[in-house]
This record gives C-alpha cells, sequence and structure tokens, in this order.
C-alpha cells in the first residue's frame, strides 16, 4: 500500500515537469492549440460515426426483416427505411461538420 | 523525455504486451461461454443427440479460439524478442510495440467475441434439426473464418509494427506507430463484431429452416463482406501511415496529425461494422423464411448497410483529410 504523500508528492514533481518539459521540446501555446484541434477533429469524427453506424443497421434489419413477412409492401418499407436512417445520418453529418469546422476555420 | 533505452525497453513490452493479451482475451472468453451457454439449452432440449452438439460446440469454440491465440503469439513476441540494437531503443520501439498491441488487442477482441454467435446459434441448429447437423456445422465454420479475418488483418499490422520499429525518440514516428494500430484495431474490433452476429443471425435462420441452406448462406457472406469494410478503411489508414505518409509536419503538429487520423477512422469504423451486421443477421433470418422474395431482401439489405457505412466513409474522408491537406 502506498503512502498517500508519496502519491501526493509523485503527482506534484509531474505537474512541474510539464511546463519546463513545454519549454525544453519547444513547445508553444498555439501549436499546443492547433494539435488539439487536429485531435479534436479526430475524435468528434471518430466517435460521432458510432451512434449512426450501429442505428442505422438496426433500421435496415428490421426493414429487411418486414420485407421478408410482407413482401408486396417492399417500396413503402424501403421508402420507411431510407426516411429513418436519414434522420439517424443526422448526427453523423453535425460530426462531419464541426471535425471540418475545427480542421479548417477554428485552428 | 529523456529516460534511458533500458527504460523505454521495459515499459514498450510490459505495457504492449499487457494491452495485446488484456483486450485480446476478453473478446474470444466471452464467444466461448456464449457458444457453451447455448449448447446447454440445446443438449437440455435433444439430451439423445448431446455428443454431436458438442462435437459442434468444441469445433465453434477452438475455431472462436484462434484470434485470442493470434494476440498470444503477438504478446509473446513482444515480451521476449528483443530489438537487435538493444542501446539505440528509443520511444519509437515504445511506440511500435504499443501499437502492436492495441492493433491485436482490439481486433482479437472483436473477432473473438463475433466468433461465439455462430457457434452458439449452430448448436441450437443441431438440436433443432439432428439429421442436418452436417450442415450447421459447415455453415459455422464458413461464417466464423469470415468473421476472423479482421483479427488476420490486426495481426499482419501488427507484426510489421514489431518488425518495422525504428531507434531513437521523435514524436511524429511514435505517433505514427501508435497510429496505425489504433486505426487498425478499433476498426477491426466493429467489423469482427458484426461479421459475427451476421454469422449469428445466419446459423439461428439455417437451424430454423434447413432447406433454405444454400440461399442463407450467400447472403451472409454477402452480408459479412460489406461488414468488413470498416476494417478494410482502417488497414488502408494503417498502411498509409506507415508506407505512404509524405513529409509530416515536425513535432507535436506532426503526431497530433496523426493521432487525429487514426482516432476517426478507429472509432469511426465500430458503428458501421457492428450496424452493417445486424441488418446482415436480419436479413439471413429474412431470407431463409422467404426463399423465394431473396432478391428483394438481399437488395434491401445492400441498400440499409450501404447507408450504414456512410459513417466511415465520412471517417475515411476526415482522416484523409487530416494526413494530406491539413496544413
Amino acid at each position: 500500500m502506498m503512502d498517500p504523500t508519496t502519491i501526493l508528492t509523485l503527482m506534484n514533481t509531474v505537474a512541474a515537469q510539464v511546463p519546463e518539459a513545454a519549454v525544453a521540446t519547444g513547445i508553444s501555446g498555439t501549436a499546443l492549440i492547433k494539435a488539439g484541434a487536429l485531435i479534436g477533429a479526430g475524435i468528434c469524427m471518430g466517435f460521432g460515426a458510432i451512434g449512426p453506424g450501429i442505428g442505422e443497421g438496426f433500421a435496415a434489419g428490421k426493414a429487411c426483416e418486414a420485407i421478408g413477412r410482407s413482401p408486396q409492401e417492399a417500396g413503402l418499407l424501403t421508402r420507411t427505411m431510407l426516411i429513418g436512417q436519414a434522420v439517424s445520418e443526422s448526427t453523423g453529418i453535425y460530426s462531419l461538420v464541426v471535425a471540418l469546422l475545427m480542421l479548417f476555420v477554428i485552428s | 523525455m529523456d529516460l534511458e533505452p533500458h527504460t523505454w525497453l521495459m515499459l514498450g513490452k510490459y505495457i504492449g504486451a499487457g494491452i495485446a493479451l488484456g483486450f485480446g482475451g476478453v473478446g474470444a472468453a466471452i464467444g466461448m461461454g456464449n457458444a457453451a451457454a447455448q449448447a446447454n439449452v440445446a443438449m437440455m432440449r435433444q439430451p439423445k443427440v448431446q455428443s454431436e452438439m458438442l462435437r459442434t460446440m468444441l469445433i465453434g469454440q477452438a475455431v472462436g479460439g484462434s484470434p485470442s491465440i493470434f494476440a498470444l503469439v503477438v504478446g509473446l513476441l513482444i515480451l521476449f524478442v528483443s530489438p537487435a540494437n538493444p542501446e539505440l531503443v528509443g520511444g519509437n520501439y515504445f511506440a511500435a510495440v504499443v501499437g502492436a498491441g492495441l492493433s491485436i488487442g482490439f481486433g482479437a477482441f472483436g473477432s473473438g467475441l463475433g466468433c461465439g454467435w455462430p457457434a452458439g446459434s449452430a448448436c441450437d441448429g443441431v438440436a433443432r434439426n439432428p439429421h442436418r447437423s452436417s450442415h450447421s456445422t459447415q455453415s459455422m465454420i464458413i461464417g466464423q473464418a469470415v468473421a476472423q479475418s479482421p483479427s488476420i488483418f490486426a495481426l499482419v499490422v501488427g507484426l510489421i509494427l514489431i518488425l518495422t520499429a525504428k531507434d531513437g525518440t521523435d514524436l511524429p514516428t511514435m505517433g505514427i506507430a501508435m497510429g496505425a494500430g489504433l486505426a487498425m484495431g478499433v476498426s477491426a474490433f466493429g467489423s469482427g463484431i458484426g461479421s459475427g452476429k451476421a454469422a449469428g443471425g445466419a446459423l439461428d435462420a439455417i437451424g430454423r429452416w434447413p432447406l433454405a441452406y444454400g440461399v442463407t448462406l450467400r447472403t451472409m457472406l454477402i452480408g459479412q463482406a460489406v461488414c468488413e469494410t470498416p476494417a478494410i478503411f482502417g488497414m488502408l489508414v494503417a498502411f498509409i501511415m506507415m508506407f505512404a505518409l509524405g513529409d509530416l509536419s515536425p513535432g507535436l503538429l506532426g503526431f497530433a496529425k496523426v493521432t487525429g487520423a487514426a482516432i476517426a477512422v478507429g472509432f469511426g469504423g465500430i458503428g458501421p461494422g457492428i450496424g452493417s451486421g445486424l441488418t446482415a443477421a436480419k436479413a439471413c433470418q429474412a431470407t431463409a423464411a422467404r426463399p423465394d422474395k431473396d432478391t428483394l431482401i438481399l437488395r434491401t439489405m445492400l441498400i440499409g448497410q450501404a447507408v450504414s457505412q456512410s459513417t466511415a466513409i465520412y471517417a475515411l474522408i476526415i482522416a484523409l483529410t487530416l494526413l494530406y491537406v491539413v496544413s
């Protein structure tokens, strides 16, 4: 079991290194902001794509199931599936827009 | 960071092997447990053919366990194979082995988890139609083989990362190594789960409607192929990072570019991979129930999967923009 004061001292030591390391390797504040925007764009699009992908797949699966049950309604079901998927897609498009904003406008 | 070569070497070995086996074992363990659970239920229903089910379960578990064996191989390679010049080891070697661990760890997680569903459904299918058990076992092996391909992509990228590790320490090269591993591993995670889900649905359908065996298998294979797309995007970005990246900006900016691209294409592949798998599973069940309407269902499945893949394509676009367009 580690002594709490040891952990505190260790954390303080690590925290004290950060500005010195930044000065030593020549990382400026502007570069840090730019780097943050680039990684942020990646996180935004990456995690933002999870939800629409699963949601649209779920909608399409249920559409296939429904068409299997009543094939004569295939047109109606496909239309409904596509409308539902388009709505589900919107958060993916928001992510894309925000990622592009971070890449080209903010940074 | 000024660390001794030996410190970098040991840090890389322990963290890399830990990630590889820690994550790589989870999926196969859950998948095998799922297969055993469904085999138990199936044996309860049909105790007379329990030896058939035991065989199917063991074959399914053996095939489904191989992603975790890939992770074991990479983990042992990381632990026990030392680089040629241990005194030149720096942050780049550390990043390469951690990247290899991320690649095979997450890749084996998805494929291992995915391979459990067809194994479980195959046992269920044997219980429903004991005299057609060979159909169930055959389709299970085919489905599992396809569901394993993302983990094989991840194995290839992991081995390339370990074998091409560079000497010294520089931030963009570290970013490339860890980013290539992350992009490949996490996108393979989604594709593995999706392909497994598709195979699970198909096996369930073949168990219920054994006469539609051929047409269901066709729908399953087409659906699984679409599920693999995000893993292929991830592999593409990993190879671009490792071999086809021209002059990357030095320092933190280059590191940020490759890390951002890796996170985008890696995590962006999870959703489309799983979603396409859910679609393919339902399409297989619908095809088996109504084999006369197979082309209509196949068409709907492909449209639905294509829409589901669109977010993976957005993620690929953002990744390529980060790598090539942003200055």
